[in-house]
Parts: structure tokens; sequence; C-alpha cells
């Protein structure tokens, strides 16, 4: 891809994000996730491969039709409640419809079955984008909508926890795996949403941050299933004996940063007598545990046995980036004890 | 009356449309709906705004009537008539009077205008000042909506880029 196409559509993601952040008018807020669409299209199809052309129409299509059906939910809104407002949202036909349609554009679950699809035809660099950029335009705008009721953003939540636990762990690939885990880490967001949307946005800033060292490393081992794991140990030392600290901090266990989201939602839960979902969503973290740790184990805990010459790619120096992965590793494992001023940096 | 006609007129055109017939039909069915459409903003006294619309209306269906009357020529082409796209019809007509009862008389009319309402206080019809309000007030709006257009126009070229590919259909 020519640079110049290249820097064009990388000006329209960031602008597209930038619109709908920005904007206090729903039909501004449309434009810029419109723009968020077409501008990740042409990444997403970049090497032409049939499963990339394939991951873009389908991408394309769900994100449409998400779209359409915001600009219907927003119109019918303005025609019951006469202006377009983003935080004025009253009537709960339009309010519902429209949370349907964010939850359909970031893949929530009972519309997520497009995700893992789309994931897996992307190369990870793309699929980083697509899961981390690509869901923050729609995320802002989940948080500013009111509900009238928060049952349906609970529901939402549980479904997408239990189905992003359940279905991952029947997958081989890395790509659908980590498709799942964002599924799961989404419901996550969206049971806590109505109660404290500050606490949704750090889960999602951290989301992003384990994420991004998940895939990051993923694309260093160039591994794409849970076969080429295995041999990861004898590529890159270092990077798989941390492996599986990320992985574990994305499952979220205590001394690590994935900890931190799981901890302060249940507590938000639980202070909302909301105790029963809380031990649902609890569980539910068990089924995304399994996955975790089965990815883990075939990278890190066993050295699968290889002949003598597969054992020393280590030997050969990497090209690749490596400087953000170090960063987000670091920050993946360690932010457990800075909790308090994340959540008074992100609390109004 | 006529208003009346064109609303029916549309949303049975709008059912046409979407009940999958072959596609030639199926552009005939937009075609009148375009058509139609740009008559209800008549009927409210947007008569430059329906002339605008129209006209680019009329450029689009051309390119996609000739796109579906050129690639998708079948031989026994399926019309209303047949069984399958009469049901989705049915349904579809059906759906949108039992959606429509839910917003039925609730409209909230307080900040909306009809463009002829203020007749006697305006020099120019409401539309056309729509216009001038676009290119004022408007004017971020305007840009972003024409830079967004630039930006699918290097998307499709991106997208159908040559080098023995092809369009996203022939990989």
């Amino acid at each position: 891809m020519s640079p110049f196409i290249l820097s064009i559509l990388l000006l329209g993601l960031g602008l597209g994000t930038t619109i709908t952040f920005a904007s206090s008018h729903w039909l501004l807020a449309w434009m810029g996730l419109e723009n968020n669409t077409l501008a990740i299209i042409p990444l997403m199809a970049q090497h032409h491969h049939p499963r990339a052309a394939e991951a873009t129409t389908k991408y394309f299509l769900t994100q449409a039709t998400a779209a359409a059906m915001l600009l219907f939910a927003t119109t019918s809104n303005a025609w019951l409640s006469g202006q377009w407002h983003i935080l004025q949202m009253n009537h709960p036909l339009p309010t519902t419809l429209i949370t349907l349609a964010l939850a359909l554009k970031i893949g929530l679950a009972p519309m997520h079955a497009w995700l893992p699809e789309v994931l897996q035809g992307l190369n990870l660099t793309t699929g980083l984008i697509l899961s981390t950029w690509q869901k923050l335009a729609p995320f802002a705008l989940l948080l500013q909508v009111q509900q009238t009721n928060p049952a349906l953003t609970i529901m939402l939540g549980i479904t997408s926890m239990l189905i992003g636990g359940w279905a991952g762990l029947n997958q081989t690939q890395l790509r659908k795996i980590l498709a799942y885990s964002s599924i799961a880490h989404l419901g996550w967001m969206l049971i806590v949403i109505q109660f404290s949307p500050s606490l949704a946005l750090l889960t999602l800033l951290l989301y992003f941050i384990m994420t991004s060292s998940a895939f990051l490393s993923f694309k260093l081992n160039n591994t794409t299933n849970i076969n080429s794991l295995a041999t990861s140990w004898a590529k890159m030392p270092t990077l798989t004996s941390l492996a599986p600290l990320i992985l574990l901090s994305l499952a979220g266990l205590p001394p690590l940063t994935g900890f931190m989201p799981k901890w302060l939602i249940i507590q938000e839960l639980t202070k909302q007598g909301l105790a029963p979902t809380a031990t649902l969503a609890a569980l539910s973290a068990l089924l995304s545990l399994y996955f975790y740790l089965r990815l883990a184990y075939a990278m890190t805990l066993t050295i699968s046995p290889n002949n003598l010459t597969g054992t020393t790619p280590w030997r050969l120096p990497s090209n690749q980036l490596t400087l953000p992965l170090a960063a987000s590793v670091t920050a993946t494992n360690f932010l457990l004890p800075l909790s308090p001023p994340i959540l008074s940096l992100l609390t109004p | 009356m006529s208003c009346i006609c064109f609303y029916l007129v549309l949303v049975v055109g709008l059912a046409a449309v979407a009940s999958n017939p072959s596609p030639y039909y199926a552009a005939l069915g937009l075609v009148m709906v375009a058509g139609v459409g740009c008559g209800v903003l008549v009927n409210y006294g947007g008569s430059f705004l329906s002339l605008v619309l129209f006209l680019i209306y009329l450029g689009g269906m051309l390119v996609v009537f000739a796109y579906s009357a050129a690639l998708a020529a079948e031989p026994y082409p399926e019309s209303w008539g047949s069984g399958p796209v009469m049901m989705y019809m049915v349904f579809y007509v059906l759906g949108v009077v039992m959606v429509s009862g839910m917003f039925w008389g609730e409209w909230y009319m307080v900040f909306w205008v009809p463009a002829d309402e203020m007749g006697e206080f305006s020099m120019a019809r409401g539309d056309v000042e729509g216009v001038a309000l676009m290119y004022s007030f408007g004017g971020g709006m305007l840009l972003v909506g024409g830079w967004v257009l630039l930006l699918t126009l290097f998307v499709v070229l991106e997208l159908v880029r040559g080098l023995g590919r092809g369009a996203l259909r022939a990989v």
C-alpha cells in the first residue's frame, strides 16, 4: 500500500474516532462511526488474500447494518423527542435500539458472531487495531447513553461473558481465542457501565493494554495457532517466559493488572446489591481462565521436543519493533499497585 | 390527498425493493421510491431540496440500473408475482403497519417547523435558506462530509486496485 494512501486512511481512522468523541449530536457521531468503518476497510483487505477479502466483506456488512440501525434509532429519537442530543435520550425505544446497534458494532454477545470470523481473516496488526481502536468510538457513545433500565446492559454483559468464555474453549486458533476474549472483556465493561461509567472506561483501557501485549507477542512469535505456539520457547525465550503472565493477566489473576478491573467491578456490583450477578460474573471468568491457561500451557509450561537445529532460532535477531511490546507487557503485569491513582484519575 | 398517495407509494415501493425480487425489478422499485420521496418533500415545501435530491438520485439510479441490468440479467426473472417475493412483501408491509403504530400521533412538534410555516417572515423559501445555512453555520459539517466522500473515493480505489487481482470478488 502506498504510504500516501496509508497516511490518509490512518488519518481517517483518527478523525472518525475524534469526531465521535467530540460530538454531542447523533448525526455527527454517526458520521464519525462511518468514517471509522470506511477507513479501516482497505487496511483489512490490504493483502488481497481471499480470507482477508471475506473478512472485510463480513466486517463491512455488519458495520453498515449497525450504522443503519443507529441512524434509524436516532431519527426515531428525533421524531419522538424532538432533539438529537446524545446525553438527553429519554424515550426507551430509541435508547434500546441504539444500545443494540452499538453492541452490534463492538461485537457483544447476541450480536457477536461476526467478530471471531472477521478477526481470523486479518493479520495480527490489523486485528489489534480492530479490537482496540475501533471499539473506542462506539464505546464512548455507549457510555453517554442513559438507559432507562439497567436490565438491558446487564443482560448483554452476562451473555457476552458467558459466550466469550464458552465459545473460546473449543478454539485452537489464537485470533479466534483473542476475539472471544474480547467479547468476554466487553461483557465485563457492559455489566458495570450503568453503575459506574468510569469503571467501565478503566476496564476498557486496561483491556487495551493487555490485549496489545497478547497480540504483539503473538506477532513477534509469528504464530496464529496453538500448534505453532509450542515452538515459541525456541524463538523468543524471554517473551515465552513472560507470556503466561500476560495471559493470566487477561484472565484476571490477582497479582497482575487484569485483576484490577474484575476486582473493582465485582465490588461495585456487590455495592449495588447485585450479588447473584457478581457471582455469575466471577464464575464466568473461570471459563476464560481455562483457555488462557491452555495457551500458557502450550507455550511455556511444556517444552515440546524439537530437532537440534530447530532449537536455536533465538540466535537470529528479529527486526520487529519491540519497544511498544516491552511497555505494554510491563503495564500488563505490574499496574495493580497503582489501582487507586488510576481509579481516581478516571473518576470525574 | 396527493400526500397520502405519495406516502402509500413510498411505503409499498420500499417494501417492493426490500422483498428481494430480481435485481432490475428492485432497481425499478428504487427509482419509483426515489421519485415519490422527492414528491413527499415537495408537499412539505422543500421544492429546491427535492430538486437537488432528485438529480442526485437520478445520477445514482442510472448507475445502479445499468449495473444491475447488465450484470444480473436472468432468463427467468422473479417479479413480485412469484410466491416467496410476494410473501416477503406482505410481511414487510404488515411489519411497517405494526411498527408505525408505535410512532402514531407521538411526534414531538415543538422543534419542528415545516418550511412554509414562516412564509410571511422570510425573504426566501425555507429550503433555500437551509442551503445558505449549510454553508455558514454548517460549514464544519459540510467540510467533514466532503472529506468523508473523498476518503470513500480513496477507499474504493484502494480496494479495486489492479495488480492482476481485480475487484473484491475476483480474488
